[in-house]
């Protein structure tokens, strides 16, 4: 017995070492990263310039599958190196609270507005120059200059197609507390983009309309999911009739699951608050150690060829360079972008938690 | 190869010579070791427990500072109901998981260990492996395949079974934490049995006891402080868990963590806190508890090969058992994985839309992802082995203090590990600069954060081991360092390697800490899993988990379940 064991102790140790010596192996072999995938060489417009050794590091809240093209992209064009922590907007903020004035972070992206208005609240963002915040329209940036927003995605209804017949789609959100919707509707009620939305809804129709709406839709016995992605999800297999969600999870389920996802999105109508448009923001730390740097990406991220990248690609509104949005995504109407304050998002942003956990959604 | 020898020599000659009382005799139960009858523990190995105990504190040491420094107020929110309501359903599904975890875990290890139950070799290598599911995406997957219109549903309905079951709340919740935790107990119980001696079960079967009779009386009593370590990281690992009850709707302490973390931070210090304080209480009590019970644990003898129980007529409801757990922990959501993932593939081969992610997108981070989790297993399994000695062997007061660190910290939030380690690492301009955001970091976070699972299964083992063998080393001449080289490293290993395979286990799957505290371009299985399920890429995450849960069962059998099995 004892000799099978000093053997896999040996095995152990042989283990180990193989690990390390393929460890630094791999570590030689990634050093090169000017390589291009293939997406970001179809936004690349020009020739890759030599690196001129100066470094963005990026938190982003924006996934890799939809952004990082961009950032290669423009890491060729500009030179610039790039470092990226990829992650929840919502931790990513966090931590930039945690490490304050000590962040390594030069550029801060955020799926929606609230991460950002935690960390304007702590003071840590710093002022984007004009000359980039200019590139969108003053309604999707911030008049104190400290986020401008490079994306957008829509708030819908998404249904099922079998369970939901087309006389049965409501004109607004409001119509959904009535009872023949009873039991058949999702809320992502404490995800980002629903919180963000629900804070513009007080915003808009005032908190006693916002909050009196929750409780009804609770009272309509509305379906609590944690996520825009699982209500999609389900509204594809039936096991809700439909919830409220950001247009384009359903672009990528119906890419991904064909046929046998059996939903579609619903576009309020232009002037119900159903049909807000959230904004991806971009921010630049007040600790930045180089500011031009991080305001060349911001620019790249608002240049024609990335906002057509976002449009055609991940299937989101662009909002810069004058590009129109991809022909299959609902059309914007003007009141959903531009009546709104985004910079009470943040400060507002404690009360729509409170009551959303009061409302009884969680629990239901 | 002479030095090979010469160690399996000693230890036989330990074994065999009349100095061993319990060569033989084990079946006579030494009396129990009692705490006053130990040793005063050696002085570096008292300082070495001291040190990682200190080391283990600082995610527990960030929070307390975090709570004094803010204006949070743990003790006013444990008065109102918005925080005992949450509290009561994390205690309630805490309870209720470790119950049938107990429960599932024992027998699961018995029928495999002890039985003659077909397939027992393949079993033991599935098992373990429904941890290997990070929980949010195993719970998706569990919904996708046997909620309403999934997989199960279109097979049922092919025989004309009409299926409108959901699986949400506590029932949801509850199942899918016991199916992905029942080999925290498994794991240990299976390690504990194979290194007890068959000869008690085998004079119990000779006295005309039952099966289940001689499982009762003898069995039980025997692996019972095994039982209740495994339990007891199942119970900190619900209500510390967050995946599961978020995906099914069931509001507990860390949802009212999760929820209130951006908007209102000083609640969410607070909350955590609460959460810890639950930690702390529940570790002493199975502390006192299992202090109650007073285990026996006779010695270990390789004279007396482990029983082989013939099943009979319980062959086919053991089979059962063991199939049905397999099927809805391991393959109901790997159904659900499999088929997000061949129908991208298939989409992909036939010009649909192409897959998101290429061979290098798998490759670098399974890579990432197999070396960083077993170097942190190693590290932990080490880490935790003085404290697990001065537990098992001495007389010590900082072995329980330490270990009620160690435990009480897996069930601090991930994020708040993470969060705690940059906290620390900022505290000096040296280690800003040259520890924040290095491999270091990330596999310290993995060891604190992991460590209890190392601790219980190491204490066990290190326990196992008679002190007798000890004195009759020494007798043969044997200095300290050869005594545990030769006697301690064999009779441990078993149950340390069952101790470092669950911290492998889990951190492959660790997603927070990996996402905030990694390197730079340091992606691993999970963080790209996270950020395909993010964006609904289903297709992209079900390859991605696929290969997570075989390289976990592959690890899994090749590092801990094949080198257990040698020792048999």
């Amino acid at each position: 017995m004892t000799k099978i064991e000093d053997s896999s102790l040996r095995r152990i140790t042989a283990t180990v070492l193989a690990i390390a010596i393929a460890a630094s192996f791999t570590t030689a072999c990634s050093s090169d990263k000017r390589e291009l995938s293939e997406k970001a060489a179809a936004i690349v417009t020009g020739e890759c310039r030599d690196e001129r050794n100066q470094t963005v590091t990026i938190y982003s809240g924006r996934t890799e599958y939809l952004i990082r093209p961009i950032i290669e992209a423009f890491a060729c064009e500009t030179g610039i190196d790039v470092r990226v922590r990829w992650g929840n907007s919502t931790d990513l903020a966090i931590l930039i609270g945690e490490e304050g004035t000590a962040t390594e972070a030069d550029v801060f992206l955020s799926r929606s507005p609230g991460p950002v208005g935690f960390l304007e609240s702590r003071g840590l963002l710093g002022t984007i120059d004009d000359e980039v915040l200019s590139l969108v329209d003053p309604q999707n940036r911030a008049s104190s200059g400290s986020w401008i927003g490079f994306s957008g995605r829509k708030r819908v209804l998404v249904r099922n197609l079998d369970l939901v017949s087309d006389s049965e789609l409501p004109e607004s959100v409001f119509d959904l507390t009535e009872d023949r919707y009873r039991g058949r509707v999702g809320l992502p009620a404490t995800n980002g983009s629903f919180e963000d939305w629900f804070t513009v809804f007080r915003d808009t129709h005032g908190d006693e309309v916002a909050t009196q709406w929750l409780h009804d839709m609770v009272a309509n016995d509305a379906e609590y999911y944690p996520n825009n992605r699982a209500i999609v999800e389900a509204a594809g297999r039936g096991e809700i009739d439909m919830g409220l969600v950001n247009h384009y999870y359903q672009y990528q389920e119906a890419a991904a699951a064909g046929d046998s996802h059996r939903a579609e999105n619903h576009d309020f109508g232009p002037n119900d608050i159903g049909s807000l448009l959230i904004i991806t923001a971009a921010t630049i730390l007040g600790t930045t150690k180089d500011r031009g740097a991080a305001h060349e990406l911001l620019a790249y991220l608002l240049s024609p060829q990335a906002q057509l990248y976002f449009t055609n690609q991940t299937f989101e509104y662009p909002l810069g360079a004058g590009i129109t949005p991809n022909s299959i995504l609902p059309a914007l109407s003007a009141l959903e972008i531009g009546s709104v304050d985004f910079d009470s998002l943040g400060g507002g942003f404690e009360e729509t938690e409170r009551i959303i956990r009061e409302s009884g959604i969680l629990t239901g | 190869m002479a030095a090979l020898k010469r160690r399996s020599a000693l230890l036989e000659r330990v074994e065999s010579s009349p100095a061993n009382p319990a060569r033989g005799t084990a079946a006579a139960g030494p009396p129990d070791r009692r705490v006053e009858g130990r040793k005063q523990a050696p002085l570096p190995l008292t300082a070495a427990a001291f040190i990682v105990g200190v080391l283990f504190a600082f995610p527990a040491l960030y929070l307390t500072w975090r709570n004094v420094t803010s204006d949070s107020d743990p003790l006013g929110l444990l008065t109102s109901s918005r925080t005992l309501e949450p509290l009561r359903r994390s205690v309630v599904l805490a309870v209720l998981v470790s119950a049938s975890t107990a429960v599932l875990g024992t027998a699961l290890a018995w029928l495999t260990a002890r039985t003659d139950l077909p397939g027992r070799r393949i079993w033991r290598v599935l098992l373990p492996l429904p941890l290997a599911y990070p929980t949010f995406v195993g719970a998706a997957a569990f919904i996708r395949t046997l909620n309403p219109g999934g997989l199960a549903n279109d097979l049922l309905e092919g025989v004309g079974i009409d299926h409108s079951f959901e699986l949400r709340g506590l029932f949801g919740a509850w199942l899918v934490l016991t199916l992905f935790t029942y080999p925290y107990v498994y794991l240990p119980v299976a390690a504990r049995l194979r290194s007890l001696p068959g000869s008690l079960e085998e004079s119990a079967r000779l006295l005309g006891d039952s099966g289940f009779s001689t499982f009762r009386r003898i069995v039980l009593p025997q692996t019972a402080s095994a039982i209740t370590s495994g339990a007891l990281l199942v119970c900190l690992y619900t209500i510390s868990d967050f995946g599961a009850v978020q995906l099914m709707r069931y509001d507990t302490l860390t949802r009212a963590i999760w929820t209130t973390r951006l908007a209102d931070q000083p609640t969410s210090f607070a909350l955590s806190a609460i959460l810890l304080v639950l930690a702390v209480v529940v570790v002493a009590g199975e502390r006192i508890g299992s202090r109650r019970l007073g285990e026996r644990r006779p010695a270990r003898t390789n004279t007396s090969r482990p029983l082989t129980t013939p099943l009979n007529r319980w062959r086919l409801p053991g089979l059962a058992l063991v199939g049905g757990t397999i099927g809805l922990a391991l393959v109901a959501p790997a159904a659900a994985l499999a088929d997000w993932g061949i129908s991208g593939l298939v989409r992909n081969a036939t010009g649909g839309r192409s897959l998101a992610i290429n061979a290098s997108d798998v490759v670098g981070p399974a890579w990432n992802t197999v070396w960083v989790s077993v170097v942190a297993a190693c590290v932990a399994v080490f880490a935790v082995l003085p404290t697990a000695m001065l537990l098992a062997r001495y007389r010590s007061r900082v072995g329980p203090i330490t270990g009620n660190v160690i435990i009480s910290t897996f069930a601090m939030p991930g994020l708040i590990v993470a969060l705690a380690m940059f906290f620390w690492t900022l505290r000096s301009n040296w280690a800003a600069e040259y520890l924040r955001g290095t491999l270091f970091v990330l596999v310290f976070a993995y060891v604190v954060r992991f460590g209890a699972q190392a601790l219980g299964a190491a204490q066990i083992a290190v326990a196992a081991v008679p002190d007798r063998l000890h004195d009759s080393a020494r007798v043969l001449g044997a200095g300290s360092f050869r005594r545990l080289a030769t006697v301690d490293a064999p009779l441990v290993t078993p149950g340390l390697l069952a101790g470092g395979g669950l911290v492998l286990l889990s951190t492959m799957k660790e997603l927070p800490i990996t996402l905030l505290v990694a390197p730079f371009d340091f992606p691993t299985l999970t963080t790209k899993i996270f950020q395909s399920f993010e964006d609904a890429f289903v297709a992209e995450a079900g390859l991605l988990a696929m290969v997570l849960v075989v390289l976990s069962g592959a690890l899994t059998w090749f590092l801990v379940v094949r080198r257990a099995d040698h020792l048999d």
